[in-house]
């Protein structure tokens, strides 16, 4: 999946089932649209869904830093490379 | 009513005092040399199911803790909903007035998790039979991340096993009779889980033990309820339903009880 894929991706799971409203890419997650560890660890759930493979606890706890919709793009795509290699 | 006078106020502290005393006993003998043995046995013999035995050990404990206290402060009279200890499979939300709310609903729930705050998870023991019991810290730092991850990773299959999640969503104690700010979490919980959510409230524990205060008020003739309000969350009908709206359904039936009693008063 390319980068803009995965945007798009997950822009729609943020609007649809996170109640974000007109979410940036360089937003603060926490400070700008209320997004918590509660809603990462959701959101981590559907990006499994979305890449087919489960995440780690390890890989789950990194996600904890996670402050803007490019980190979440970053951070997906470190999982896929790590998963592909 | 209190009585003013000045013997029978000081025979009354003195039984406050004693009442608080023998509560204090319990707490720790009845833990060091009666549950504590069970606690170990659960942990070392019984580790696939080690959480759900802590639960029902912590839901035994706190029957015998508030039993004692009930026979105590005969003056305070109880109106426990009976629906509450069938409640299975749901989340559960409820107002805070004082620190006796949360060994009430422990004590009425055998499968039983709750958020406590992240400093309590280091305390010498208590820590540790907070973490086995599963109980979810209320911030994600350092290691508590890492528990956070575990139990809300397991906190759905927990719930459809028939287990409950007890939350006050106000975070702490209300200390003005209002209802406070809530904290968004136990309905993004709600939202996840897809589960019920009982709304549940609390009056009139903050008289027995009010904030502040050490010693247990058992002089003042009170009436202790606690009632299901309501029952929100996702149908068949209506799939998942947003953390907010849940939020703002859960207050307007606080808030229509709270209006409805006050007109009663």
């Amino acid at each position: 999946m390319t980068r803009d894929e995965l945007q798009k991706k997950i822009v729609t799971i943020l609007v649809d089932e996170f109640e974000f409203e007109n979410p940036g890419l360089s937003d603060n997650l926490r400070d700008d649209h209320g997004f918590d560890s509660i809603d990462a660890i959701e959101l981590l759930a559907k990006i499994e869904e979305m890449l087919g493979f489960q995440i780690s606890r390890k890989e789950k706890e990194k996600a904890m830093s996670i402050r803007t919709i490019n980190d979440i793009l970053d951070y997906i795509e470190t999982l896929q490379a790590a998963h592909t290699s | 009513m209190v009585e003013n006078n000045p013997l029978t106020v000081f025979s009354d502290s003195l039984y406050d005092f004693a009442v608080t005393l023998v509560c204090w006993i319990y707490f720790i003998f009845a833990f060091l040399f009666f549950f504590s043995i069970f606690y170990l046995l659960a942990f070392f013999c019984l580790s696939g199911n080690r959480e759900q035995y802590f639960q029902y050990l912590n839901y035994l404990f706190f029957n015998g803790f508030l039993g004692i206290l009930r026979f105590l402060a005969p003056r305070h009279k109880w109106d426990i909903d009976p629906e509450i200890s069938a409640i299975r499979g749901s989340i559960i939300v409820c107002n805070h007035v004082s620190y006796l709310d949360p060994l009430l609903l422990i004590s009425l729930l055998p499968r039983q998790k709750t958020i406590v705050k992240s400093r309590f998870f280091k305390a010498p023991v208590f820590g540790w039979l907070i973490n086995v019991s599963g109980y979810m810290p209320s911030t994600t730092e350092g290691v508590h991340g890492q528990r956070m991850i575990k139990q809300l990773g397991g906190m759905k299959k927990f719930l459809q096993s028939g287990g409950n999640l007890f939350v006050f969503p106000e975070g702490t104690r209300n200390r003005d009779g209002g209802l406070g700010k809530f904290h968004k979490g136990v309905f993004k919980i709600g939202r996840m889980c897809g589960c019920p959510v009982q709304v549940l409230h609390l009056c009139n524990t903050e008289k027995l033990f009010a904030p502040g205060k050490f010693l247990f008020n058992t002089r003042v003739h009170n009436r202790i309820r606690l009632e299901v309000l309501a029952c929100v969350g996702p149908t068949a009908e209506s799939g998942r339903v947003p953390a907010s709206e849940l939020e703002r359904e859960v207050r307007q039936i606080f808030e229509s009880h709270v209006e409805r009693r006050e007109a009663v008063q």
